[in-house]
Formats: C-alpha cells, sequence, structure tokens
C-alpha cells in the first residue's frame, strides 16, 4: 500500500475510532449484534433457546451486554422465567451504538419476536425501532431504561428512589460538610437527569441552599447540571483520573472531604482506588448495582452504601410480564403471580401503575424497589445469592472497617 | 554523535563573522529545536494552569499526580514511535493493557493463590506476575508482527483486529465483573506515598543523574576531538551540564516536598516504633514514584535501542526508504517484528502500573489508549509519513496531553471540554510541525 | 598490445529471468574485466535492469550461472553480492532520506563497538575520508541525506561502493539526474576507478556516455544481448540502430534502416 494510502486509511480510522469513543458510547469491544446469551462461556452470537413449542418468542435487545449485570442476573433471570412459561427467548446485543440497535431489533422482529425487551441506548433516537415494533405488532418493554413512547410498557428500578437512597444513606451519616459530586456520562438520561433528582429528593440541595452542605467541585452554578464531575462512559480509571485532581484541588485549598456521592459502582471503584493512592482515608462513599469489588469494598469499609437493585427479580418481572402480553392480556387487568418476586423489592402493587415520563408521555409501569446494602445489612447480598461470603469478605480484613459479617 | 538531540548541523568551516543571532547561538549548541520548543510549550501550559488556579496548581503533589497519569501513555508511546517510524501503526495497544491488566489481577487474586498454591506472602508473587505479564505482552506482540511483517497483511488491519479480539477475550476473562485486590507490593508499583522512592535515594538518583549528564558530555567531546569533527563552544557545554543538572535536582527536590499524609505516617510510625512525632509533624519526603522511575528506565533503554544500537538505525532507515533498506541487506521483517514485540512488553509495564493504581482491574481498563499513544508520539514530532520521531519527543508529547487532561480536570472543566481542548492541541501541534518542515528549517530524524 | 588473458572478474552465462507473464531476461550471456567498463544499453524494457539486479542480489535469476574470478558463486541476496565485492549504484540511488551521509554509506554493514553499539565516530571519520576523495568540498556529515543536492547524494552512493573495496561496479543511470558541471565530475570517477582496476557495468540511455567511457557495447533487446562489440568498431548510429531494430547492422534490411533515418 502505498505511503499516502496507508496515512489516509490511518488517520480515518483513527477519527472513525474518536468519534465512537467520545462522549455517550465508548466499548469498541465484543462484535456487535451479538450478545452470549449463556453466561460467560459461550458462543458470541445472537441465540436462542429451546423453549417449549408455543410460539411466544420474546427478543431482547441489550444496549450493553458488556456490563457485568446483564450476563449475570439479569439475562438468566429472564430466559428462565421465559423458558419455564413456554416461550422462546432470542436476543441481540447493540454494543453502545443507536444504529446497531435499530438493525437488532429489525432483526428480531424478522425472527418472529411477539414481545420486545429494550434497553434503549438512548431514549430518543431508539424511537424507530420502537415503531418498527408496533408496526409488527410487537408488544414493547422498556427495561430498566426509559424510552419516549407513550405505548411501552416501562420496567425499572426507580432510579429516582436509587438515587434517593444513595443520599439518604450518606446524608444522615453526613447531615453537614463538604461534598463531591461523581456522576456518570453526560449522555445518560440516568446519570444528567434521575439520581441527581433523586439525591435532590432526599435533601441535597436543600441543604446546599442552607450552606450546611458544600459542594467541592462545582463545574458552574446552575443546578443540577453543573453540580459534579462527569465521568465518560461511566469509565472507572476515568473516574480515578478526576478524582486524583479533586482531591489534589480540595488539598491545595485547605478543604476536607467529608462524604462523597458517586452515581455508581464503576466509578465508586475509581473514586476509592483514588482515595487509597493518595492515603486520604475512606470519607463516606455511594454507590449502585451491588458490583462484586464494590460489595467487597462496603464489606472492607471502603465504600460506605451500596444501592443494590435485585436485577435477578427484573428480569424475573420482565419475563413473567413478556408472557402474559404474548396471551394477549390487557396491561390494566395483569398482575404479577405471588411469590414470584421478593417482598422487599417487588413493585408496590402487582398490577401496573402509571409513570410520568420526563418527555411527557404516561406509560404503564412495574417499578422495583432498590435495596440500600451497608455494613450492617451484608447478609441481605449473601442470602439472596447474590454473591457468596467467602467472595464477599475477600478482602475485608485488610480495610479500614472490617465489617462484623466477615470476622 | 552522543545525543539523540544532535541534528542541527554545526559548520565545518569557520563561521562567517556576521552578527550570531539568538537561532545560530541555540544551533551552537545542537539542541533539536523542536524537542526545545515542545518542552517550552509544556512549561507554558504549567503556567496557565497555574495562574488561572490561582497559584494552587504548580504543586509538588500535583506534579506527582500528573507525572503518574502520564506516566502509562508515555511509556507505550516509546514504542509507538518506532511503529510509526517504519511506516505501521498500532492499534491494538488499548486491549493489549486490558488484557494484560486482567491477567495480573486474575493471576494474584485467583490463579497464584488458589491454582498455584502460592501464598500472599510468597517473596516475589509480584515479580512472577510482572513477568508472566511481559511474557504474555510479548508473545501477542510477536503473533502481530509476524502476521504483518512476514505475511503481509497491513498493519492497520492486523491490530484493529487485535483491538477487537482481544478486548472481547477480557471479557471472556472476567465474566464483565471486575477483579479486585491485588499483592501488596504489586500494588507499589503504581505510586503513592508508600510507592515511592524516598528521599535519601531520590537524591541519590539525581546526583547520578547530573555525573551521568556531565559524563556524556565529556566523553562526547573526547571523542569528537579524537576524530578530528568540530565540537560544540565551552560555553555551550558548560550552560548544557549546569541546565541539566539544575534541571535534575529541581525535580528530585520538588518530588521529595512531596511528604506523605501525615495519617498513613502515623500508622506506619505505630507499627514499626519509630517513636514521638517531632513537632511540625513527620515530613517524610515521598520521592519519586516508582511509576516515573519506570518510565524513566523505559525512556533510557528505548533512546539508546534506536540511536545506538542497529535495530534502530534500521527501523529508522526502513522507514525513509523501504527500498534503500532491503537493499542494504537489513533483514526488515525481523526488525519490524521486533517492533511488535517491543509494543506487547511496553503494553506490559502500562498495565502493570494501571492495575497497580487501581488495585485490581475492570473490563475497561485501557480502553481508547491507542488514541492517547498515538497522539502523544505524533505531538511529539514523529510523523505518519515514516521515518521521522524521537522517542524523547513522544516522552514530552504524552506529558503535554496529560497535562491538559490534568489541568483541566483541576480546574473544574468536565470531559467534553477536556476532549475538544485534546484535538484542537493535537491538530495545533502537527499544523505547526507541518508548517515548519515545509519552512526547511528544523530536520532531524534523531 | 594484448595482455595474458585473466579471467573475466564477474561473468553471467544463460541468465534467464521471468515474472508476470514476461520473460525479462533470456538466455543472456555476459562478462567484465578488470578495469574494463562495459556499458549496456537497449530501450525501455529491454532487461538491462533486471539483469543487473541479477548480479547485485536484489532479484535472483531463475536459471543461469554467475562466476566471480572464474569460480561460480550463489548470490540471491543483496548481502551475497557485497560478499563477492560487486557493489550496485542504484538509477534510484537506495538511500534513507532521513539517515546522514555516514548511516547511508555503512547502511547494513555499520561499525560497532565492542558491546554491539553503533560507532558513529568510526562511521563518519571513515566517511569523511572517502567522500575527500569524491568530494573535497562536502561538509555536511550529520545532515540527513534528503538535504543534499542531487551530485551530493549521487556521492554518497559512489562513496558507499567505492569504500567496501568494489571490484565490481554496476551503475544504473548514474549522470541521468544530474547537472553538466557534476556529470563530468562522474564521468571523472569513472575513469578514476578504472585506472584502479574495478570492473564497471554502465547502464546508460546517454549515447555519448557510454561511447566516451566504455571499452565493450553489449546491446539488449527484449531481454537478450543482439551483440557486444568493442567501442573502437562501431558507430554511435549502428548503436542506435541495434537498440531500436533489435538486430546488428549486417542483419538489418535496407528498408528498416531508412525508416531510421540515419547515415550509414
Amino acid at each position: 500500500m502505498s505511503n499516502r494510502r496507508m496515512l489516509a486509511l490511518s488517520l480515518s480510522g483513527v477519527l472513525a475510532l474518536a468519534a465512537c469513543s467520545s462522549g455517550g458510547g465508548a466499548a469498541t469491544s465484543a462484535p456487535s449484534s451479538a450478545a452470549p446469551s449463556e453466561s460467560a462461556a459461550a458462543s458470541g452470537s445472537a441465540s436462542a433457546s429451546a423453549g417449549g413449542a408455543t410460539d411466544c418468542t420474546v427478543a431482547v435487545s441489550w444496549n450493553n451486554y458488556q456490563q457485568p449485570r446483564w450476563a449475570k442476573n439479569d439475562q438468566p433471570n429472564i430466559k428462565k422465567t421465559v423458558e419455564d412459561g413456554g416461550g422462546k427467548y432470542i436476543d441481540a446485543d447493540a454494543n453502545l451504538s443507536n444504529e446497531q440497535q435499530l438493525t437488532d431489533i429489525n432483526n428480531l422482529i424478522g425472527q418472529g419476536a411477539k414481545v420486545l425487551i429494550l434497553l434503549g441506548q438512548d431514549t430518543k433516537a431508539v424511537l424507530p425501532g420502537v415503531q418498527a415494533a408496533k408496526d409488527a405488532g410487537v408488544k414493547v418493554i422498556a427495561y430498566d431504561r426509559l424510552v419516549e413512547d407513550p405505548d411501552i410498557f416501562y420496567i425499572t428500578f426507580d432510579n429516582v428512589a436509587v438515587g434517593k437512597a444513595e443520599a439518604d444513606a450518606i446524608l444522615k451519616k453526613v447531615p453537614e460538610g463538604n461534598y463531591v459530586l461523581i456522576k456518570g456520562d453526560p449522555g445518560d438520561p440516568n446519570a444528567s437527569t434521575f439520581l441527581p433528582q433523586g439525591w435532590d429528593d432526599a435533601g441535597l440541595k436543600a441543604a446546599v441552599d442552607a450552606k450546611k452542605i458544600t459542594v467541592l467541585n462545582m463545574g458552574g452554578s446552575e443546578w443540577p447540571k453543573d453540580a459534579g464531575t462527569y465521568t465518560d462512559a461511566w469509565k472507572t480509571d476515568k473516574a480515578q483520573a478526576n478524582m486524583e485532581a479533586i482531591i489534589d484541588k480540595a488539598v491545595a485549598d485547605g478543604n476536607k472531604i467529608d462524604a462523597i456521592l458517586a452515581e455508581n459502582d464503576s466509578t465508586a471503584f475509581g473514586v476509592a482506588a483514588a482515595l487509597t493512592s493518595k492515603n486520604y482515608g475512606y470519607p463516606p462513599l455511594s454507590g449502585q448495582d451491588g458490583d462484586e469489588a464494590n460489595l467487597q469494598n462496603v464489606a472492607a469499609g471502603i465504600q460506605y452504601v451500596d444501592i443494590w437493585k435485585n436485577a435477578n427479580e427484573l428480569g424475573k418481572v420482565a419475563g413473567a410480564t413478556a408472557l402474559e402480553m404474548c396471551k394477549g392480556t390487557d396491561a390494566a387487568s395483569m398482575s404479577l403471580p405471588a411469590g414470584l418476586v421478593e417482598a422487599s423489592v417487588a413493585p408496590t402493587s402487582p398490577t401496573p401503575q402509571d409513570f410520568t415520563t420526563p418527555g411527557g408521555n404516561t406509560v404503564k409501569s412495574y417499578i422495583l424497589q432498590p435495596t440500600p446494602i451497608t455494613q450492617e445489612n451484608l447478609n441481605l447480598v449473601v442470602d439472596g445469592g447474590w454473591i457468596t461470603k467467602d467472595k464477599l469478605c475477600e478482602k475485608a480484613s485488610t480495610g479500614p472497617t472490617p465489617a462484623a459479617l466477615c470476622s | 554523535m552522543t545525543n539523540v538531540a544532535d541534528a542541527t548541523p554545526v559548520p565545518g568551516q569557520a563561521q562567517p563573522p556576521a552578527r550570531t543571532s539568538l537561532r545560530d547561538l541555540i544551533a551552537q549548541t545542537e539542541i533539536d529545536l523542536r524537542l526545545f520548543g515542545m518542552l517550552i510549550a509544556f512549561v507554558l501550559i504549567l503556567i496557565t494552569f497555574n495562574v488561572i488556579s490561582g497559584g494552587k496548581f504548580f504543586s509538588p503533589n500535583n506534579m506527582v499526580t500528573l507525572a503518574v497519569q502520564a506516566a502509562g501513555i508515555a511509556i507505550i508511546a516509546t514504542g509507538m514511535v518506532l511503529v510509526i517510524v517504519s511506516r505501521n501503526i498500532d492499534l491494538s495497544v488499548g486491549s493489549l493493557v486490558g488484557v494484560i491488566a486482567m491477567t495480573y489481577a486474575l493471576l494474584m487474586t485467583n490463579i497464584l493463590p488458589d491454582i498455584l498454591g502460592l501464598p500472599a506472602d510468597f517473596p516475589f508473587r509480584w515479580a512472577i506476575a510482572l513477568a508472566i505479564g511481559i511474557a504474555l505482552g510479548a508473545a501477542i506482540g510477536a503473533l502481530q508482527g509476524f502476521i504483518i511483517a512476514y505475511i503481509g497483511v497491513p498493519s492497520f488491519i492486523v491490530t484493529l483486529g487485535g483491538l477487537l479480539s482481544i478486548r472481547g477475550i477480557v471479557w471472556y476473562l472476567s465474566s464483565g465483573a471486575a477483579v479486585s485486590g491485588l499483592d501488596a507490593n504489586f500494588q507499589l508499583l503504581g505510586g503513592g506515598a508508600q510507592g515511592s522512592l524516598g528521599g535519601p535515594l531520590t537524591w541519590a538518583l539525581a546526583v547520578v543523574g547530573c555525573i551521568a549528564i556531565i559524563a556524556l558530555l565529556i566523553s562526547g567531546r573526547r571523542q569528537r576531538r579524537r576524530f578530528g569533527f568540530p565540537v560544540r563552544p565551552m560555553w555551550a557545554e558548560v550552560l548544557i551540564g549546569v541546565v541539566g543538572c539544575l534541571i535534575v535536582v529541581g525535580v528530585a527536590n520538588f518530588a521529595n516536598n512531596n511528604f506523605w499524609p501525615e495519617g498513613l505516617a502515623d500508622r506506619v510510625a505505630a507499627q514499626q516504633n519509630w517513636g514521638p512525632k517531632p513537632e511540625g509533624g513527620w515530613r517524610i519526603p515521598a520521592g519519586l514514584p516508582n511509576p516515573l522511575i519506570l518510565l524513566l528506565g523505559v525512556t533510557i533503554v528505548m533512546t539508546w535501542l534506536a540511536t545506538r544500537r542497529r535495530f534502530g538505525r534500521y527501523v529508522y532507515a526502513y522507514g525513509g526508504n523501504p527500498d534503500a533498506a532491503e537493499l542494504a541487506g537489513i533483514n526488515t521483517r525481523r526488525e519490524i517484528l521486533k517492533t511488535y514485540v517491543l509494543m506487547g512488553v511496553l503494553c506490559a509495564l502500562a498495565a502493570a502500573i494501571a492495575s497497580a493504581r487501581l488495585n485490581g482491574a475492570t473490563l475497561d481498563v485501557g480502553q481508547s489508549y491507542e488514541l492517547y499513544v498515538i497522539a502523544a508520539a505524533v505531538v511529539g514530532g514523529t510523523s505518519f509519513a515514516g521515518g521521522i520521531g524521537t522517542i524523547p519527543g513522544a516522552v514530552l508529547g504524552a506529558f503535554v496531553l496529560a497535562s491538559l487532561a490534568y489541568g483541566l480536570s483541576f480546574i473544574g472543566v468536565n470531559s467534553p471540554g477536556q476532549n475538544v481542548v485534546a484535538g484542537i492541541v493535537l491538530i495545533l501541534a502537527v499544523g505547526f510541525d507541518t508548517l515548519n518542515r515545509r519552512r526547511g528549517t528544523v530536520g532531524s530524524s534523531r | 598490445m594484448t595482455a595474458v588473458a585473466a579471467p573475466p572478474i564477474v561473468e553471467m552465462r544463460d541468465i534467464n529471468v521471468a515474472f508476470g507473464g514476461v520473460h525479462a531476461v533470456r538466455d543472456v550471456t555476459i562478462d567484465l574485466k578488470a578495469g574494463e567498463v562495459v556499458g549496456l544499453v537497449g530501450g525501455n524494457g529491454a532487461g538491462k535492469s533486471t539483469l543487473m539486479r541479477v548480479l547485485s542480489g536484489a532479484r535472483p535469476a531463475d536459471s543461469g550461472e554467475i562466476l566471480v574470478d572464474g569460480k561460480p558463486v550463489s548470490i540471491t541476496n543483496p548481502r551475497d553480492a557485497k560478499f563477492y565485492n560487486i557493489e550496485t549504484i542504484y538509477q534510484t540511488l537506495a538511500l534513507a532520506d532521513n539517515v546522514d551521509a555516514p548511516g547511508n554509506v555503512f547502511l547494513g554493514r555499520e561499525i560497532t563497538t565492542r558491546l554491539g553499539s553503533l560507532d558513529d565516530s568510526s562511521m563518519e571519520s571513515e566517511t569523511r575520508k572517502v567522500m575527500g576523495r569524491l568530494n573535497p568540498n562536502f561538509t555536511r556529515f550529520k545532515m540527513p541525506v534528503r538535504t543534499l543536492s542531487g551530485g551530493q547524494r549521487q556521492a554518497v552512493a559512489i562513496a558507499r561502493a567505492v569504500y567496501f573495496n568494489a571490484k565490481v561496479m554496476i551503475m544504473d543511470e548514474p549522470t541521468a539526474a544530474l547537472g553538466p558541471a557534476e556529470t563530468s565530475q562522474v564521468r571523472n570517477l569513472i575513469r578514476q576507478l578504472k585506472g584502479e582496476g574495478i570492473g564497471i557495468f554502465l547502464i546508460s540511455h546517454d549515447i555519448h556516455d557510454v561511447f566516451d567511457l566504455s571499452d565493450r557495447i553489449s546491446v539488449m533487446y527484449h531481454g537478450q544481448i543482439v551483440d557486444t562489440v568493442a567501442k573502437d568498431s562501431v558507430t554511435p548510429d549502428e548503436i542506435v540502430s541495434m537498440i531500436i531494430l533489435g538486430k546488428r547492422p549486417d542483419e538489418a534490411t535496407e528498408k528498416e534502416l531508412e525508416q531510421l533515418e540515419l547515415h550509414t
């Protein structure tokens, strides 16, 4: 290949990679439109389960199968619930690409899906796919991630409630002082809207206005837009680098960091690493998702609270709802089977409730309850089969304040 | 020719007696003008951030943070120079770092203790893990290098395939979960107060560095005299020696003004029975952080390889004119293969720093590294046309980019803003360099 | 006066090279004596460069033999050729533009220190000596050769060949890109090398140069040797007609010669 062509090819490749790894989307990893539908060691193609002979095909369109929780928790539960009910399970992964997701949805419809369980990469960009599904008579469940369409069924953990639980726990521990706010990807509505709303529901803004709490890393004066530091693609090492700079600034300014509100576990992990490398000590730190490494940090006293969303239960609810939809049951007459879902996690009512989206749509929904996990109730994650006690307590003894459960 | 910075010619005949401009004076020191310009730019960036932050930016603690954040990218960039110089590219470095970091994490939390039965206090457990990581990096690098050099598939394609497939493998290794809890000794590779050289060793290193600079200057001059070549004017030699020593000692002093957090010192003092706390606190100097020492070693070795060994000469010659290299009887395929093996090893070192810093590994460690590394090399003067680029330049380029990221974080500019600035700087740096070359004023290769 | 016939310093016998469906060199036999210049001429695609690339090791022949000082040798890569003291100055010069003059002179054959590192000072010193013989005004030893003029670059390429005690030199279009002054310098150099007993294969389009410098002239046409003649036994026009027609003058018809509009 001649010089110039090599040069042009290299540069365009580099630019293409830059385009896909900036801003909202980051992972350029596993081949797209492929989601292993067994856990860990499976093949990488969209697969189908050998379910029963009924024609209830339930399709899942993942937006980012790369994150740990989906393969470990959501997918097995959706699949099992669907197959136990005599249905067939198929799926595809969009690898953080809106365009890929539209292709995936079309493929899944083509494979005969009756119900589409959709994790929309973007609430609005996915709408053409939703329309295509509706046109084909396919019912759509928006799973965990919101879709701005009046006809979808929204099954999720209450993300606002998650934020509220995070801030509740931290505010109770540190009602006054200097706070650092670490947010996720700026393009993700969870990061920019829902979780911060929950923080404010717990009283964060009120405390700031009353001058009881000072946010050290304000990027401007607009609330909540400028409150805190965003982390591209929720990346751990970016969170680590940002936190190191924030610690340096705080030290330079002579401010003590009294508490850190991190929106999720992957960013909290990076924050914890920054605190460790700077030997700063461990002010109360929040997170969500119940990632193994973070639960270990909770057990060790490095992270204060982790909002656990028992995604096993979420998968069960979605599977059950999809089966009902296949039968043609109207949303208003649906009811969750008793005992399907753990009581503390279950929606407040077994019948679907109305939910008003930020975009003004009113949709039917099942909103599940998150469980804040601190050292006091660590046993819940063990009892719930989420993590083994041995794994949970691996690092506890080397931490600043090991949990009682682990000693 | 002792100094990689040598490039501007010294006239063999007597100078015309006209007025000596600043440019002539600089030319007489034989310092690479481009490298010098980048150093100025770096200093300007630091000054700018210092002014914006009201004097808080430029402190020993912060500069150490910056250096540690830059180290990983800089290490890989030294190898990327040779790859780009020989008209190739390596897009797989980010994924390579990811898979090796995950390997370190799994080795130390899982395989070494559980499967091989090596307990946590097994001596040099960290070294075993590191050796395995380096071997893994070299092996993957050799595989890619073989396909590129001996089978002839374009490097863009091969390393792009590497980027995709290796990142996928990381997922399978870890089931997507973060792995944490590394060896305590391994963690020291990531820097931090205890992962630094400490006061006395840092001073010792500074003295060694200063002596080395002076020794190099003296031996270089002597060598030239012996062959009857023109030498630098004495004032230039003295100037370089003095400035070099000042910089080395200054950096050491700066690092030694970075003290251990008092809380940590208290804890260790209690553990090791140091006795009563002196008035004014322990004030234990942390010194140069380990990642920076690693970077220093890598830079010295890579520069030596590139300028003093046939390997480097052949890589640059191939980049300048592949045909000429072949006709000169150089085994060009073997040299290209070596550049990729080197990349694998460097990625293993950078992965060690990254995972040590995290005390674990996540799915996305190293993601997008290839962009930063290529940008660092290019900002540092490496050209995609081949044959042009220096290793110290790439290290400096990495520091320039890292200082922008860190500085913007420090003053509170969020990531979208950081990306905009990084992109603009990249274009400016390359544009400036291209203009300069057009004017024919600068023409260095080594 | 004829001296005792020494064997030719290099002989190529029955050389064949074919690639891509083209039989570029066809049963060519050619030889060269010490202190002799053999001019190799022919139209584009006649096979001159390919034939010389066989001798220089850049491209092995498909069949045929090469003999150095009467003994058969195997030349499969450039290193082999250099081992037998066959040095080549390519039409493109084959210099690495970003490397300086000493680096190019010693490319692939660097002087190393005991530890195996490059001994740049020795290489520079040796280059200064050899360049001093070829181009005493040359001073830019530390600049990349891309900054040198065409003649200076040519001098570096020649220095490389001269330094390593070439016994046979292949020069492919050495004056094609040079101005008159530099061309005359190269011509003088060739005479000088001839006087030192070095044998030279000279490929050139310039008939004037060929006649000025060669002792014998070989004409190639479509991969074959038309004829090899002593310079004194032939006129430039006859050479030109051989190049164009591919036949010896005595084999060409009247009509063909007329078409060339030459005076015989």
